[in-house]
C-alpha cells in the first residue's frame, strides 16, 4: 500500500477492496459493492475513495473502481 | 419507587415442579376439588388449591425426593401414609392433609431434626426467613423429647471461603436441596452427600472449602437451602430483607429476572425471579452476587469538566456541565461542519436511554453519525440475519432448548459467557441431546459432568465460514436437504444459486480440510448429525461475528439452517447469544448510523418522514459514520466530537494506540459513565451515570424479551440517564421533552412497528413480551418465522471462504483469539469492582506446552506477546485446552492491554473488529509490569 495515504484513506482503500473480495454473488460484484458503499458509507467516504481512486488506482481492485463508476453514474 | 410486593407473591413454592399432560384429572384435597395435569404431585395439587403441606426436602425447581419425611398424607383407599411430594395424582383421588395420626407423625420427624440443630433462632441470619423455623411452628413443635444432648454436629466447622456465602454445617439438615440444586438447577455437580447415616453430610468436591472446589458460586444452592446453613453473607451482616422490587440483571445478554431484596434503600440480596421468561428462577456469579459495584468507591456521582486532558478535573452542577458540553459541540460544529461529532450508545443502558441519545445525534446533532458497542460484537448478526431472514434477530426464545434434539455451540462459550442459559443446555443435554462444538479451543462442554460432546470441531481460527460451507456441502451431496421446507418457505432461485455454489468440489469436507485443521470424516460425521435430527438448533457467540468474514459466517449458518429445515419451531433456529445484556434493544432502537429503530434505513422517504413528523426536524438521508470511521476520522482533524454514553472504547476497541491517538485528538469528548475508565482519561465532559439499580425502563435480551428495569434505589447522581441528554440536547437547542421513561417507551412504540404493543404498563401486567409485539402478536413472539419468514421467502446467499490477511507468519507464528471467563464480564469496570476478583485477579495468556516449550516458558511466568500493532505482557499459564499454534487471553483488566495487540482489521460488511485472530509472538519476558 502506497505510503502516500493517510491513516484514513489506507483504511478505506482496505475496506473497499474488502467488500469486493467478500461480497456473496461473484457475478455482479461491482454492483454489489456499489450498492454496499450507498447503505453504508457516509458521503465524505464515497467522495474520498472515488478521489483515492483517482489519485492512487493502483490502490484499489478493479471491480472498486467499476464499482465507483456505477456509484457515480447513479449520483449524477 | 416501585414497590412491588403484590407481585412478588408468584414466587410461592408450590414443592414440586408443574407437569405436562394433556389429561386433566380431579382430585379432592381435604374436600376441596382441584383440577390438576394428571401426574402432578399431591403436593402441589394441595397447594395450588391453597393449602400448604408442611415440607423441607421438597421445592418446585427441583424434582421430588421424598427424604423428609414430613409432608406425608393419608389417601383414602390406600394403606400408610405416603409423601405427597412423590405420590401422583389421580383421577378421584381424595387427600387428607391434616389428621391426628399425619400430626403425631410430623411432630416426630421434627423432634428429630430439631434435636441435631442449634437452638439459636433469635441470634440466627435467617430467623423469620427459615422454613425449619417455619415448619416447626407448622407442626406445632413445643418440645423435643430425645433432649439436646445426644450425638450431633453443634460443633462442626463453618466454612466462610466463599466471599458472598458461609456453609454453616451445624444448621444442616442433609436434606439434600443444594446437592440437587446444583446437580439438576446449575448442572455442575460440585456438591455431593459425602459419609453415610448419622455421618452424611454436604461436601463440596472432595471435602474441600467452598471456594477450592468446582462450585461457580451461581447461588443455587444457597436459594435452594431451606435453613441458614448456606447463606449470604449479605444478609448476615445486614439483616433479613423486608421489600422487593423486581428488576432486570445487566450483564449478560440472558437477561436474568431477579427480585431486589432490600431493607429501607440498601439492598441486601438479588433472588432470581422464579416467573423470569429467561431465567425461570436461576443465576449466575455475576447476576446473584457482583452487584457491590453500583456502590464503590470509585463510582463518580458528579458532574466534572477541564478544558484541556492535561488538566485536573473540576468538579461542577448539571448545570455548568451541561452548558460546557453543549458550549463545545457547538464550537465544533461552527468551526468544522456539522458532521464533525457524534455519538456513541451502550448496550449496557436501557432501550429508553439508547433511544434518546440517538435521537438527540439525529435531531440535535443534526447527523446520522451514531453508532453502538454492538458494532464490536454483533453487527454482523445484524447484517447477516436481515439479509437471510429478514430482521435482524435470533429466531427463538432460550426455553426452545429443551425441545432439541442436536445442539450445534458455534464460537461461544456459554459456560462462561452465557450461565444461566448454559445451565438450560445442559439440561437437555443430559436428557440426551447430541452436541456438536465448533470451537479451536476444548471450552467446558465439550467434556464435564454427564455432558460430552459428540463432534468437536476444533478448527483453525478464522476457518468458521470454511467449516459451515463444508457441512453444507455434505448436505447437499449426501441428499440431506429438506426439500419440502426449500420449496415451500425459500426463495428458490436464491436456493438453486446457493446448491450450485456449495455442491463444488472446492466447497468439500477434503478439499477445506488443510485450511480449518479438522479431519473431514469428522466434518461430514457432524454435519450429517445435524441434518437429520429431527430439531436442531445453532447457538453461536462472537466466535462466529468477530472475524473479518463474521457476516459471512452468519448467512452460512442461515443457509444451512433452511436447507435443512431447521427454522420456525421449537427446538431450532439461528440463535446469537448477545455479549451484553441490551446488545438487541441497543440496535433494536436505532443506533446505526444507516438505520432508524426497528432497522429502517434513513434513506426510506417514508420513514424518515415519520421521524421528521414526529421529532419536527428535517433528517438526513444519508448513513453517518460508524465508530471505526469517526476514529479515523479524528486522527486527521475532520470529527472532533464525541458523547460516548457507558462505552470505554479505549479499552475494549481493537488496537488502542489507534483509539488514544483518535481521541486524543478530538475538542470534546463527553463521556457518561459510572467509573472514569480509560477513556474518560481523554475525556473533557464526564457526566456520571446510573447503575442498573437506579434505572427505571427496560432492556432487550438475546430472545428478544423486552423486560422491565425498575429503579431499586434513587439515582445516585440526582438525574437519570435519559434526563442528562435531553438537558444536553435542550442546551444545544433541540426540546425534548419528556417526564418519564415510560414515555419514552410510548414514543418508541408509536415510532417502531415491532414494539407497537409495548409498553410499561403491559410489561408490568405479563412480566415481559418478545418482539415483534405488535397487532398481530399482542403478547409478543417467542418463535420467529413460523409460517414465514418476516422478509416473505428465505433468502440463501452464496458464502465464499475469503481466508483472512491475518495469518500466522515467522516473525508471528502463533493465532491470539480472546473471550471473557464466568467471574468477570468485558472490561472488567464492574466485576473487577466486587469481591469476584477471587477468581480472577488478573488475564492470563494460555498457551500450549508444546509451544511454551520451544520458547522456553514455563507455567505462571511473565511473557511479552508483540502483534505487529504493539506488545503487552502477560502471565502466561500451560493450557491444553487449546490446540498447538493459539495462545488465548481474555481482556478484562485494563493493565492486561489486550487490545493494545488486536489490529484494525474487521468484518467486510459491519467493521466489526476481528478480535478472535491476530498474529501474535510470544517471549518469555524480562520485564514484570509494575
Amino acid at each position: 500500500m502506497s505510503h502516500d495515504l493517510d491513516y484514513e484513506q489506507a483504511h478505506l482503500v482496505k475496506m473497499a477492496n474488502q467488500i469486493a473480495s467478500n461480497v456473496p454473488n461473484r457475478d455482479d460484484i461491482a454492483g454489489q459493492v456499489a450498492n454496499h458503499l450507498r447503505t453504508f458509507w457516509t458521503p465524505v467516504m464515497r467522495a474520498d475513495i472515488i478521489e483515492i481512486a483517482r489519485s492512487h488506482p493502483q490502490e484499489l481492485a478493479a471491480q472498486v473502481h467499476d464499482a465507483l463508476d456505477r456509484l457515480q453514474t447513479v449520483e449524477a | 419507587m416501585t414497590v412491588l410486593d403484590d407481585r412478588v407473591d408468584d414466587q410461592r413454592d408450590l414443592g414440586t415442579p408443574a407437569v405436562q399432560s394433556e389429561t386433566i384429572v380431579t382430585v379432592h384435597i381435604d374436600g376441596v376439588p382441584v383440577q390438576v395435569p394428571e401426574g402432578t404431585s399431591v403436593m402441589r395439587a394441595a397447594a395450588l388449591s391453597g393449602t400448604a403441606v408442611p415440607k423441607l426436602c421438597a421445592t418446585d425447581n427441583l424434582a421430588a425426593f421424598g427424604s423428609c419425611r414430613l409432608c406425608l398424607v393419608e389417601i383414602d383407599g390406600k394403606p400408610g401414609t405416603p409423601a405427597s411430594c412423590t405420590t401422583p395424582c389421580s383421577e378421584g383421588m381424595s387427600v387428607h392433609t391434616q389428621t391426628p395420626r399425619l400430626d403425631k407423625l410430623r411432630k416426630g420427624v421434627m423432634e428429630l431434626y430439631i434435636s441435631d440443630h442449634p437452638l439459636d433462632c433469635l441470634t440466627c441470619p435467617a430467623n423469620g426467613d427459615c422454613e425449619l423455623q417455619d415448619m416447626a411452628g407448622v407442626v406445632g413443635l413445643r418440645d423435643v423429647r430425645y433432649g439436646m444432648e445426644g450425638e450431633n454436629h453443634l460443633d462442626a466447622p463453618k466454612d466462610e471461603s466463599n466471599p458472598y456465602f458461609t456453609f454453616d454445617e451445624s444448621k444442616c439438615i442433609a436434606c439434600s436441596r443444594c446437592v440437587r440444586a446444583c446437580s439438576e438447577v446449575q448442572g455442575t455437580f460440585a456438591l455431593t452427600i459425602a459419609g453415610r447415616g448419622f455421618g452424611s453430610k454436604v461436601s463440596a468436591s472432595d471435602g474441600v472449602p467452598f471456594l477450592d472446589s468446582e462450585c461457580v458460586s451461581c447461588g443455587a444452592c444457597v436459594q435452594a437451602c431451606p435453613t441458614a446453613t448456606l447463606q449470604e453473607k449479605t444478609v448476615i451482616d445486614l439483616g433479613v430483607p423486608t421489600r422487593k422490587v423486581k428488576t432486570t440483571c445487566a450483564y449478560c445478554g440472558v437477561g436474568c429476572s431477579f427480585v431486589a431484596e432490600l431493607r429501607g434503600d440498601e439492598l441486601v440480596r438479588m433472588v432470581p425471579d422464579k416467573t423470569g421468561g429467561a431465567n425461570e428462577g436461576h443465576s449466575c456469579v455475576k447476576g446473584r452476587f457482583a452487584w457491590g459495584y453500583a456502590g464503590h468507591e470509585d463510582r463518580v456521582t458528579s458532574p466534572m469538566i477541564r478544558d484541556s486532558i492535561d488538566d485536573d478535573w473540576k468538579v461542577v452542577d448539571w448545570d455548568e456541565a451541561i452548558a460546557f458540553a453543549a458550549g463545545k459541540l457547538t464550537a465544533i460544529q461552527e468551526q468544522y461542519g456539522v458532521d464533525s461529532i457524534g455519538g456513541i450508545t451502550s448496550s449496557r443502558c436501557t432501550n429508553e436511554e439508547v433511544y434518546v441519545v440517538q435521537k438527540m445525534v439525529r435531531a440535535a446533532f443534526g447527523t446520522n453519525n451514531v453508532d453502538t458497542c454492538a458494532r464490536v460484537c454483533h453487527s454482523p448478526t445484524g447484517y447477516g440475519l436481515k439479509q437471510t431472514f429478514g430482521t435482524s434477530a435470533g429466531t427463538q426464545d432460550f426455553k426452545s432448548v429443551e425441545k432439541a434434539d442436536v445442539i450445534m455451540v458455534i464460537g461461544a462459550n456459554p459456560t462462561d459467557a452465557h450461565p444461566v442459559f448454559a445451565s438450560r443446555m445442559k439440561r437437555r443435554l443430559r436428557e440426551g441431546a447430541e452436541l456438536i462444538v465448533v470451537d479451536p479451543r476444548t471450552i467446558d462442554l465439550v467434556r464435564s459432568t454427564h455432558i460430552e460432546a459428540s463432534h468437536h470441531l476444533q478448527l483453525r481460527p478464522g476457518t468458521n465460514v470454511a467449516i459451515v460451507n463444508a457441512m453444507g456441502h455434505v448436505v447437499a451431496t449426501e441428499g440431506w436437504i429438506d426439500r419440502d421446507f426449500v420449496q415451500e418457505r425459500c426463495d428458490l432461485a436464491s436456493f438453486q444459486a446457493w446448491e450450485e455454489f456449495i455442491r463444488l468440489p472446492e466447497n468439500s469436507p477434503e478439499a477445506l480440510e488443510e485450511a480449518t485443521g479438522v479431519p473431514a470424516d469428522q466434518v461430514r460425521a457432524a454435519a450429517r448429525a445435524y441434518a437429520t435430527s429431527p430439531n436442531a438448533a445453532i447457538y453461536y457467540g462472537l466466535g462466529v461475528t468477530e472475524h473479518s468474514q463474521g457476516s459471512t459466517m452468519v448467512m452460512a449458518m442461515a443457509n444451512l439452517a433452511m436447507a435443512t429445515g431447521n427454522i420456525g419451531r421449537e427446538g431450532v433456529g439461528v440463535n446469537p447469544l448477545r455479549g451484553q445484556n441490551n446488545v438487541q434493544g441497543s440496535c433494536d432502537m436505532g443506533s446505526f448510523p444507516h438505520e432508524f429503530s426497528g432497522y429502517r434505513h434513513v434513506s426510506d422517504d417514508t420513514v424518515r418522514e415519520q421521524f421528521e413528523a414526529l421529532w419536527g426536524t428535517e433528517m438526513r438521508a444519508d448513513p453517518g459514520m460508524r465508530i471505526p470511521n469517526m476514529l479515523d476520522a479524528a486522527t486527521v482533524g475532520e470529527f472532533k466530537g464525541i458523547y460516548i454514553q457507558g462505552e470505554d472504547i479505549a479499552q475494549s476497541d481493537p488496537n488502542t494506540e489507534h483509539v488514544a491517538a483518535a481521541l486524543r485528538a478530538m475538542d470534546c469528548v463527553i463521556v457518561q459513565d459510572l467509573f472514569i475508565n480509560e477513556t474518560a482519561k481523554f475525556a473533557h465532559v464526564f457526566l456520571p451515570g446510573t447503575s442498573f439499580l437506579e434505572k427505571d425502563g427496560t432492556f432487550t435480551n438475546a430472545e428478544r424479551r423486552i423486560n422491565r428495569v425498575r429503579p431499586v434505589m434513587p439515582s445516585r447522581t440526582g438525574m437519570a440517564e435519559w434526563e442528562v441528554t435531553c438537558a444536553l440536547a435542550k442546551a444545544m437547542g433541540y426540546e425534548m421533552d419528556y417526564a418519564t421513561s415510560s414515555q419514552i417507551m410510548d414514543e418508541i412504540a408509536a415510532v417502531t412497528p415491532t414494539f407497537s404493543g409495548v409498553s410499561f404498563d403491559l410489561l408490568d401486567k405479563v412480566g415481559s413480551v418478545q418482539w415483534p409485539c405488535n397487532e398481530q402478536a399482542p403478547l409478543g413472539t417467542p418463535v420467529m418465522h413460523v409460517d414465514r419468514f418476516v422478509r416473505g421467502e428465505g433468502q440463501f446467499i452464496t458464502t465464499p471462504y475469503v481466508p483472512t490477511d491475518e495469518r500466522s507468519t515467522r516473525k508471528f507464528p502463533l493465532l491470539l483469539t480472546t473471550g471473557r471467563i464466568l467471574s468477570q464480564y468485558n472490561v472488567g469496570a464492574q466485576t473487577r469492582r466486587t469481591n469476584n476478583v477471587v477468581w480472577h485477579a488478573e488475564d492470563v495468556l494460555d498457551i500450549h506446552e508444546a509451544d511454551a516449550q520451544t520458547r522456553g516458558i514455563a507455567d505462571g511466568d511473565w511473557v511479552e506477546v508483540s502483534s505487529r500493532v504493539g506488545v503487552t505482557r502477560l502471565r502466561a499459564r500451560i493450557s491444553d485446552d487449546i490446540p498447538a499454534g493459539v495462545v488465548y487471553t481474555t481482556f478484562h483488566h485494563p493493565v492486561s492491554g489486550t487490545n493494545v495487540i488486536t489490529t484494525d482489521n474487521s468484518d467486510w460488511a459491519t467493521n466489526c473488529p476481528e478480535y478472535k485472530v491476530t498474529a501474535v509472538e510470544v517471549r518469555p519476558s524480562a520485564q514484570v509490569p509494575a
